[in-house]
């Protein structure tokens, strides 16, 4: 179905098609079938994994049908294309998360400051939104700009949703191909938000040397009233840190917050505290330090009402996402909505910012001094009597466990005083309280880890926003040529597989390989809750820049679009291709050219899972922990027996390259050592010069060594000339290429697939 | 052949599954005859056969003798490899466990040691929740191969499997019967 004549008019007018920094290419703000092609070509060599997790269909009322094996539903659906289905509707619900924040962000922002705001990132920074550029062929100059980016996102987001209904898409592959659109949005919807916030509460931009900020729940000062900010969307939280402000009370009170909203207010104000990511949600909130609770969106627990009530915090509900069955607030005076927080400990939804500001800090100031009893942590004496029946025997804590702990052990150690073995769980505990639940003793078992839970605070660098135009232009060419040898996103959410410090594992050993690091999100955190020696962490120990052995923390999960639109700064910048809706140029140039990997390591929400998905669209394969295997679809290759056919841009003749790089779009490892040779293996790219290939070599061949003892036993596929092994393994190297008869491969100077499907797109456009 | 019934595995977590469900191998000789009837097995390890202690030993010491009783080839997961060298022992080859899962997928795939598809795969000491998954696929995706979960936790996704041990000493007792079974000295 075309878009038609009046549809291309109205996109023209949406864009000023007019303007001329670029001509328009072929896809201004596609729909859902303009990218098919692309879609299904990257299919035809990643072919969808599906691991199901449930046998079932219960989504209308023919069912619940079987769809075990090759059995079909009523409808006709079979177990692949239900799987897909089933991802369609989570990166729904991941996009319109991102993009309900940006929304809300763009219509306060507006608001308050109006449509005209103009968006100015700074001096380092021209191409200001590579993603919306790159997507819809919009250079957003302003504020009502990017109202433009969220309606095209919730335009294109009914039709997907309808594509979910019973009797509508049949096909996984086309299923897959929506989610990639819907992914697509997600990233068009993280950049609208994050430029929006960093442009209407001026948070750091074109500075790399951003502040550090404290983080751990020790460094939450919890003597002063204390406020604790939830979730994903600071609006409030900034309103909070102004009334602060303006009634000098700054020093006064202590602001922390968990999740993104603690890494988004502290963009706003380095004096703010980061408790941690969303694993330590629970239990913080139990452990009672907070006066006043106050939830905004998205990875915010549902039972938080009841855990306000049980330690005697108040409770105020910010956004109209989580309303919790609260009264709404908003229209009344303040002065009464406090009272009746602290005569009637009633918790509220309060939707107009600055009213809940001042109802928060009043309350803060209200309730600590009378609750300086619900803040005594528990101690070893308490927390041996409170662990007194256990016996260790029953395991139903072990049982329930998503995260296989052996928790009966810990508590029953703890029983009789040894707290060493729980504060092991601690770190691996993803806090969602379900060995209480199975608890037939109803030990408090997250109370319990109060005592054994280490107190240490770390330094986290504060988020920096987009990349430089002028880091680009630095490292593009070593980039591209491989000689940096890959770009390494860090995103995603805190459930993780073991310890908690195993993202800064991965951080170092790469950033220490000159990868260029970057983090953000729930990752962030975790990657500093890990000291050296010397007591420092990764932020404290490494360059904040966008350089080779660098480790950059962009921000909160919005700023993931960053990384993206880095990649896509390359070909545009670096390379001077236009991005101007050529959403395939820019994609064909990052999946030859930009050794760029995106990890999530302890991924668990929606949200993940459509920035994932998101990046497989533009080219960048995703390495993900083990629960990632709970989504249910990977994309994958066949390694050296799938087809690796590119085209030579130089003489447009199609070539077997023999190489499978990248080797996978996304795929899941189950440990830390493996992700490491994984992700390094996934920043090989066709386009690598033989000296870049060297340097990605060495990288590979020295990781591998150091975690599995012996030289990779996949190196003949990714050597292509004997100029490509790195020196100081060349003999070994050698040996064993003969040993397996290696042969070699064509090295390309400018590889592409376009050409290799159809497409709007000439080969010739991808060589400037 | 599934049970009629199914079983409550370990981890009550991650795991419940749809309306086939793995036959409880009870008795290790059970287990032998499955492994006897195999054509060309496959024996995927885990990192929790080198991780998790049996008895004085580790479970990959079980799982090399069940491995070795049949010459079956072995295929070492996530980072075990390096011990498995340690070892003494090269493994056949060192996908991770979902990369081997996609390639046992295929009935055309030439196998670990081009003897063509793998028509039994004994899964141990890979982390339950991603084993479960990977079961899962082979379950719908794989109609020319059977599964069996060598697991204490037990998996219900696997065409067979070990019932729940709770005990250390009944889980060695266990692999020692099936090591036996399988006529090695255990």
């Amino acid at each position: 179905m075309s878009k038609g004549k009046m549809r291309e008019e109205e996109i023209r007018r949406i864009i000023r098609a007019d303007d001329e920094w670029e001509p328009v290419g072929p896809t201004p703000m596609p729909s859902l079938i303009d990218l098919r092609n692309w879609d299904f070509r990257l299919l035809d060599t990643y072919e969808p994994f599906y691991a199901p997790f449930c046998d079932l269909c219960c989504l209308c009322t023919y069912g619940k049908c079987d769809l075990t094996g090759n059995k079909r539903g009523a409808c006709g659906i079979d177990i692949a294309s239900q799987q897909a289905r089933w991802i369609l509707m989570c990166v729904l619900m991941g996009t319109a998360a991102h993009g309900a924040h940006g929304r809300h962000m763009v219509d306060h922002l507006i608001e308050k400051l109006g449509a005209d705001t103009k968006i100015d990132l700074g001096s380092q920074i021209n191409v200001e939104a590579p993603i919306i550029r790159t997507v819809m062929g919009l250079k957003p100059e302003t504020l009502g700009d990017l109202r433009k980016a969220i309606e095209y996102v919730e335009q294109e987001m009914i039709h997907l949703v309808s594509a979910t209904h019973m009797g509508q898409e049949g096909s996984y592959r086309d299923f897959e191909s929506k989610a990639f659109h819907a992914a697509m949005l997600d990233h068009v919807a993280l950049e609208t938000a994050d430029i929006a916030q960093i442009v209407g509460f001026g948070f750091p931009t074109s500075v790399a040397d951003t502040p550090l900020v404290d983080l751990g729940w020790g460094a939450v000062d919890s003597t002063k009233p204390t406020i604790v900010v939830v979730g994903h969307n600071a609006v409030t939280a900034n309103a909070i840190v102004d009334y602060l402000r303006q009634h000098d009370l700054y020093d006064k009170v202590e602001v922390a917050g968990i999740c993104c909203t603690a890494l988004d207010v502290t963009r706003y104000d380095s004096g703010a505290k980061v408790i941690g990511p969303l694993s330590r949600q629970r239990f913080f909130l139990k452990a009672g330090l907070a006066d006043v609770i106050v939830t905004d969106e998205q990875c915010v627990l549902t039972d938080i009402p009841q855990m306000a009530k049980d330690t005697g915090a108040a409770l105020i509900a910010c956004s109209d996402k989580i309303c919790y069955g609260l009264e709404n607030a908003s229209a009344r005076p303040a002065v009464d909505i406090l009272r009746a927080v602290l005569e009637e400990q009633k918790q509220f939804l309060i939707l107009d910012p600055e009213r809940a500001a001042e109802v928060i800090v009043q309350a803060a100031l209200a309730l600590a001094p009378m609750r300086r009893d619900k803040k005594q942590l528990v101690t070893a004496a308490e927390g041996a009597a409170l662990a007194a029946k256990c016996r260790g025997t029953c395991e139903e804590c072990n049982r329930v466990c998503p995260n296989l702990l052996p928790v009966s052990v810990a508590v029953n150690q703890a029983r009789e005083g040894n707290f060493a073995k729980l504060g092991e769980v601690f770190l691996r505990c993803l806090g969602c309280g379900k060995c209480e639940e199975a608890c037939g003793h109803q030990i408090p078992i997250l109370r319990l880890m109060q005592v054994a839970a280490t107190r240490d605070t770390y330094k986290m660098r504060a988020g920096r926003g987009p990349i430089h135009d002028v880091e680009i232009r630095k490292v593009g060419s070593p980039i591209v040529l491989g000689t940096i040898p890959g770009v390494i996103l860090f995103a995603g959410c805190s459930n993780f597989p073991g310890d908690i410090d195993e993202v800064a594992w991965l951080a170092e050993e790469l950033a220490r390989r000159k990868y260029i690091v970057n983090l953000s999100g729930c990752a962030a955190m975790a990657a500093a809750m890990s000291k050296d020696a010397d007591g420092k962490t990764i932020f404290e120990k490494y360059i904040p820049e966008f350089d080779a052995g660098c480790i950059v923390n962009l921000g909160s999960c919005v700023a993931n679009s960053h990384v993206v639109g880095a990649a896509i700064k390359i070909a545009n910048i670096f390379a001077t291709l236009p991005n101007r809706a050529n959403y395939e140029l820019m994609a064909d140039y990052i999946l030859n050219r930009v050794g760029a990997c995106a990890v999530v390591w302890g991924p668990y929400s929606q949200k993940a899972l459509a920035i994932g998905t998101g990046a497989v669209r533009w080219g960048i394969p995703v390495v993900l922990g083990p629960h990632a295997s709970k989504y249910r679809r990977l994309f994958m290759s066949k390694k050296e027996a799938s087809d690796w056919t590119v085209v030579d841009g130089r003489t447009k003749q199609r070539v077997d390259t023999k190489e499978p790089t990248p080797e996978h779009m996304m795929v899941v490892t189950e440990t830390k050592e493996r992700a490491l040779v994984t992700i390094i293996k996934q920043c090989f790219r066709r386009n690598d010069t033989p000296p870049g290939r060297a340097i990605k070599l060495n990288s590979y061949i020295s990781a591998y060594k150091q975690v599995m003892g012996s030289l990779p036993d996949d190196l003949q596929n990714f050597i292509r000339t004997e100029k490509e092994i790195p020196i100081v393994y060349k003999r070994e190297v050698l040996a064993y290429l003969k040993e397996v008869g290696w042969q070699p491969k064509p090295v390309l100077s400018l590889p592409t697939i376009i050409g290799t499907y159809e497409t709007e797109v000439p080969i010739e456009a991808t060589i400037k | 052949m599934a049970s009629e019934t199914m079983v409550m595995p370990y981890y009550k977590f991650n795991v419940l599954t749809g309306t086939k469900a793995a036959k409880v191998i009870a008795d290790p000789a059970e287990g032998a005859a499955i492994i006897d009837r195999a054509k060309n097995p496959l024996y995927i390890f885990g990192p929790e056969v080198i991780a998790n202690p049996v008895g004085a030993c580790l479970l990959i010491d079980y799982a090399l003798k069940i491995a070795k009783s049949r010459d079956m080839p072995i295929c070492a997961t996530a980072h075990v490899k390096k011990k498995m060298l340690e070892l003494g022992v090269k493994p056949d080859c060192t996908y991770d466990i979902i990369e081997i899962i996609h390639f046992l997928k295929d009935k055309n795939w030439s196998g670990v040691r081009g003897k063509g598809y793998h028509d039994l795969v004994l899964f141990a000491g890979v982390r339950c929740d991603l084993a479960e998954r990977g079961l899962a696929t082979l379950k719908h995706f794989a109609p020319h191969l059977k599964t069996f979960a060598v697991c204490r936790r037990s998996h219900p996704n696997a065409d067979f499997a070990v019932p729940v041990i709770v005990k250390g000493d009944k889980w060695r007792e266990y692999l020692e019967g099936l090591i036996e079974a399988l006529g090695v000295k255990a």
